[in-house]
């Protein structure tokens, strides 16, 4: 929202703060502003000047003018303008002079647009003033413009007079209010309303003038609306737009001879109702959407945009003006659904005063007087209105207040305060004021005494509040296990050379199908950035997939892993986001062996003693490399090659686990066993197997057989190769036993390896020995 | 005449110890010299039975002093060997150390990991717990528990991810204020850091992907007092510095009254510069006193408890720290870059 200074100090009677300043006390106390931008620059030094006779230029569309310029006196200038011809009086501007084909310009003809009075640049503004006077009511501005976000809960500053009460209270001035009511006509209205939804629409007002004259507004009034960023159209319309930016009050003017039987109905469209809007669309309505109609149909989109077909145009020679009061969500809600915001939508969102609509009539009329001379006013003000209940003043305890704001104020200054912006303030009981909000605070700002701690604390400054401790009790806070966890897991992860990356929570079908995943069972995004992040990822996978492709390009191998959510579907209620930590190991000139122990290690640097179980391969796997990971008895995760397909140069092992699984598995408590104090033997066993028998299951087989007393079994060696048959590799584990409470013998110790050794003969094995 | 071989035996021993050039030197001496069958003093030994009492017990003394002597100078000349030989194996054993190790280098910790660790520690040390959200979210929890019912126009601000079933991308960790109060009921101090999201094109200065660290206290009589110490003891270890802070109106409808809290700028210490767009401060924070509704809803009565909350922007915070002019390197997930943390 931008506003200009000029119109600001139109209202604060005797505002002596520079705009600079003014931007600084504004965003310390009431919104944030963004910038300050300099408008009319040239308006300083312009006068009115009659071109006396215009001359062509050899070889350039420009000509040479001589223009009579009042007190500058005659000068000799270039000017490009079409309509650039002798006779005309318009605006000089004396700029530095300067070479124009071959023809020194001294100073220059400008257009509405070069001045900033409006968007003409189609040639030389043309005035009706005597030479060398200046332009009445132009001069250079100050546009202060306001972060839209930060106004969202007020109502009253989407216009200049809310922002002049702000800056009014801020500096201690008095405030003018531009509105005279007497203005407002009394007696029979020439039009009737008939609001049918008064929950939708609580207000409309209207009223009929008659012998109007439609032609272009002031150039002050072009000015002001163009400073602010508004296309000035015609004197009828600017003026609508005059009053919405000074009162906040959204306005409309229809032609009324284009109007059909004598009443303005306020109602749900009908189901398929087509409206043609001022912007030339055409659009389909559903009762969700509140209309202004006629006897035929829509004239209006209420709180949204004017119909085409009642436009003012040359030939309106009677308007109704309309200053209505709309529900702010309905009009949102109509917004959003066609896609369009206006400025009266994005006025009336914010829940704008229902009292206001009468005003804006006062204003449009004493505005309409000057524009429109001999402009008739017929009957008095069409006002259809449900009651709206006052509100009841809000109890405001001072030492309540004090607790909250963290200092004291002086009671009389917590009245000054609220009674510069309007409040009403009654001390009730001792130590308690009753204060009453204006109609423009009440719709939905302020409604509750906090509210009211915002008001004082703002106008005292945050800045007088000291900082303090506060006074609780220390407590050890809850322990988050999970993402202690989380964090452990990152740091081993990078000790063992991975880098951490985060990938987004998006995936594409495609990807999701490359996976041989099912896009079904995938959290869908409704409206995605892009479609190729329309499912929510079920896997950290194809992340990694992707991080690979793009880091090969300048590394040849490299460690990746991320911890992140899989959100996995759910019938019902929220989808289930399981934590899972993935890995990557990629090597261009590797045969992906190396990688998976080292894979491996990295998951029993995590989970000690964690075990790899063969499994078989899912679609990505490499078919002959994947192994479930478990870890206490349970699967945790998974640890494979991707599939060489999938990779194209090099080789990628993955290495994927469940934290919520593992940290549900983690114990915490170690209890001590004692040192053994009897010496323990070792010996090996070589076992003959199936080249493809896992050597974790001879493990295990193993261990089944050793009996109680066994301490450990480690994997010595594999070896393959003669006197050994082709498929077969002999398995070398050391055993070592022993007895917490003596040393074993050794007729003991070889009963125990003759009970193994017998038992893997039962199974089938043969030994080395 | 036992004196002078005693003495001359000695003496032209103790020379050839001296000029020994090897172990094997220095044994074949020790042989000549204390051989049990026919070394020097074996031979001397077995003379000296010839002697008188007397003078077998003057030269057996004169015999072992000279014994002692030699023997001591062949031990000292054996160790002169040995830490001659010892340092010569040694030497050998030269290593280059400028090479690099072996196996992999360490890893790199994303910078926001690094950031959000940081700062979860830092509000454990004051008594705040970590807390975790869905980012998956209910409009209740992203919106109307905030105090942001569907019709309210703060929605538009928030350009949101919606998904089947109503359900949402978190377009901020407030709902996690939600799931909190639920949890732990008051008084309360808790922070959640997380990932959010918004639906905007992505470019260097914007991400439908960002991460925010959510905080918030409830307890009796919490005031703007209160916040403002938190937020400058919070700022001041993030900067490892005293920072300067203002607190200005802001609007947040969870939070009333709302603040933007900003810092005196850290690169120009206030006299202007381009990171502060010459205003002297950087807007950092929203923050403010907790809306009554908010509590409410949360089954928390607002005229016994009251609070603070405050949303600190994570990736913006990394950015400001690293200097990282272009917010889509967070998530471009390149060596080149992460390496560099």
């Amino acid at each position: 929202m931008k506003f200009s200074y000029n119109w600001i100090r139109e209202f604060v009677e005797g505002l002596n703060c520079a705009p600079s300043a003014l931007e600084k006390l504004i965003t310390m106390k009431t919104a944030e502003c963004e910038r300050i931008e300099l408008a009319g620059a040239l308006l300083d030094r312009a006068c009115a000047a009659r071109i006396e006779a215009v001359e062509p230029i050899d070889n350039s569309v420009n000509v040479k003018a001589v223009v009579d310029a009042g007190r500058y006196g005659r000068k000799t200038v270039v000017s490009g303008a079409p309509n650039c011809r002798a006779g005309l009086i318009t605006v000089y501007v004396p700029v530095a002079k300067k070479k124009i084909h071959g023809v020194e310009s001294d100073g220059m003809l400008a257009s509405g647009f070069e001045l900033g009075i409006n968007r003409d640049h189609s040639g030389l503004l043309e005035v009706d003033l005597q030479e060398g006077t200046a332009l009445a009511g132009c001069v250079p501005d100050s546009i202060i413009e306001i972060d839209n976000k930060s106004i969202t809960h007020r109502p009253d500053l989407w216009g200049h007079l809310g922002m002049a009460r702000e800056v009014a209270a801020i500096l201690g001035d008095r405030l003018r209010d531009p509105v005279r009511m007497d203005l407002l006509p009394r007696g029979a209205p020439a039009i009737k309303v008939q609001i049918e939804d008064f929950d939708r629409c609580p207000r409309y007002s209207a009223l009929v003038c008659e012998n109007v004259t439609v032609r272009p507004a002031p150039l002050w009034l072009q000015y002001r609306l163009s400073a602010i960023g508004l296309n000035p159209i015609n004197n009828i319309v600017d003026v609508t737009n005059y009053v919405m930016s000074e009162l906040a009050q959204p306005m409309h003017a229809f032609d009324a001879d284009l109007l059909q039987g004598d009443t303005i109905f306020i109602r749900p469209a009908n189901p398929a109702e087509r409206f043609r809007a001022l912007n030339e669309q055409e659009y389909t309505l559903d009762p969700s959407n509140l209309v202004i109609a006629d006897a035929a149909g829509p004239i209006a989109l209420g709180g949204v945009i004017g119909g085409l077909d009642s436009a003012i145009s040359g030939k309106t020679r009677r308007v109704v003006l309309e200053s209505a009061n709309f529900l702010g969500s309905s009009v949102r809600k109509t917004s959003a659904a066609i896609k369009l915001r206006t400025d009266a939508s994005m006025r009336f969102e914010k829940a704008q005063d229902p009292a206001n609509t009468v005003r804006g009539i006062s204003r449009a009329i004493e505005l309409l007087r000057e524009l429109s001379p001999g402009i008739r006013i017929v009957g008095g003000v069409a006002d259809q209105k449900r009651d709206i209940p006052a509100r009841p003043p809000i109890d405001l305890p001072l030492d309540w207040l004090e607790r909250k704001l963290g200092r004291a104020v002086d009671p009389a200054e917590v009245r000054r305060i609220l009674e510069r912006l309007a409040f009403g303030v009654v001390e009730s009981r001792p130590q308690v004021f009753s204060v009453s909000v204006p109609s423009w605070r009440a719709t939905k700002d302020i409604s509750i005494k906090d509210d009211l701690v915002e008001e004082v604390g703002r106008m005292v400054g945050y800045d007088s509040v000291v900082p303090q401790a506060p006074l609780v009790p220390s407590a050890v806070p809850h322990d988050n296990r999970e993402r202690r966890f989380q964090h452990q897991a990152r740091q081993i992860f990078a000790d063992q050379g991975f880098t951490e990356v985060y990938n987004y929570s998006f995936l594409s079908e495609d990807v999701v199908r490359v996976f041989g995943l099912d896009p079904a069972t995938h959290v869908r995004v409704t409206n995605p950035i892009a479609v190729d992040q329309a499912l929510l990822r079920a896997s950290l996978v194809p992340g990694l997939w992707t991080n690979i492709a793009e880091n090969r390009k300048h590394r040849d191998a490299f460690r990746l892993f991320e911890i992140g959510f899989e959100i996995h579907k759910r019938a019902e209620g929220l989808p289930d986001e399981i934590p899972h930590l993935a890995a990557t190991l990629y090597d261009r000139h590797g045969d992906g062996v190396d990688a998976l122990f080292e894979a491996k290690r990295a998951a029993e640097c995590l989970l000690p003693g964690a075990r790899a179980c063969p499994a078989e391969a899912r679609p990505f796997e490499h078919p002959a490399r994947a192994a479930d990971v478990t870890w206490r008895g349970e699967t945790v995760g998974r640890l494979f090659e991707l599939h060489p397909s999938l990779v194209g140069t090099g080789r990628a092992v993955v290495l994927d686990v469940d934290l919520r699984s593992i940290e549900r598995l983690a114990t915490f408590e170690t209890k001590y066993t004692p040192i053994r104090r009897y010496p323990s033997s070792a010996f090996d066993l070589s076992v003959i197997a199936d080249l493809r028998e896992p050597a974790g299951q001879l493990e295990a087989t193993i261990a089944s057989l050793a009996g109680p007393l066994t301490e450990s079994i480690h994997f010595v060696r594999n070896y393959t190769g003669p006197p050994l048959a082709v498929a077969q590799k002999s398995v070398t584990f050391r055993l070592t036993v022993g007895s917490p409470e003596r040393t074993l013998s050794s007729d003991e110790v070889g009963e125990i390896r003759e009970r193994i050794i017998q038992g893997l003969r039962q199974l089938g094995y043969q030994l080395r020995v | 005449m036992l004196d002078r071989r005693i003495q001359e035996l000695e003496s032209g021993s103790l020379a050839r110890i001296r000029s020994a050039r090897s172990p094997d030197d220095l044994e074949a001496i020790r042989v000549e010299l204390f051989g049990r069958r026919d070394g020097a003093f074996t031979l001397i030994g077995k003379e000296m039975g010839r002697l008188k009492p007397d003078e077998r017990r003057r030269i057996g003394l004169l015999l072992n002093a000279a014994k002692r002597n030699l023997e001591e100078a062949l031990d000292l000349k054996k160790r002169q060997f040995a830490d001659a030989e010892l340092s010569a194996r040694l030497d050998a054993e030269w290593i280059d150390l400028t090479l690099p190790a072996p196996g992999p280098r360490r890893g790199h910790l994303h910078p926001m990991t690094q950031i959000q660790r940081e700062l979860e520690e830092l509000f454990v040390s004051l008594g705040f717990t970590v807390l975790d959200g869905p980012e998956v979210e209910t409009e209740y929890h992203n919106f109307d528990a905030l105090n942001i019912p569907a019709t309210h126009p703060a929605r538009d601000a928030q350009d949101t991810f919606w998904l089947e079933n109503g359900l949402l991308l978190r377009t901020h960790t407030s709902p996690v204020q939600v799931r909190g109060m639920e949890k732990l009921g008051p008084p309360l101090r808790m922070i959640a850091p997380g990932r959010a999201f918004r639906n905007e094109t992505v470019d260097a200065s914007h991400e439908h992907t960002f991460y925010q660290l959510e905080g918030m206290m409830v307890d009796r009589d919490v005031s703007v007092a209160h916040l403002l110490y938190f937020m400058r003891t919070l700022l001041a270890a993030i900067f490892k510095r005293e920072v300067e802070v203002r607190l200005r109106p802001g609007y947040f409808p969870f939070v009333e009254p709302g603040f933007e809290l900003d810092i005196r700028c850290v690169i120009c210490g206030g006299t202007g510069c381009a990171v502060c767009k010459q205003n002297g401060w950087v807007e950092l924070l929203p923050c403010g006193l907790v809306h009554p509704n908010v509590l409410s809803m949360s089954g928390i009565d607002p005229e016994q408890w009251n609070g603070f909350a405050f949303g600190l922007g994570l990736t913006r915070l990394a950015m400001m720290r690293h200097a990282i002019d272009d917010i889509r390197l967070l998530q471009g997930n390149d060596l080149r870059f992460l390496e560099q943390f």
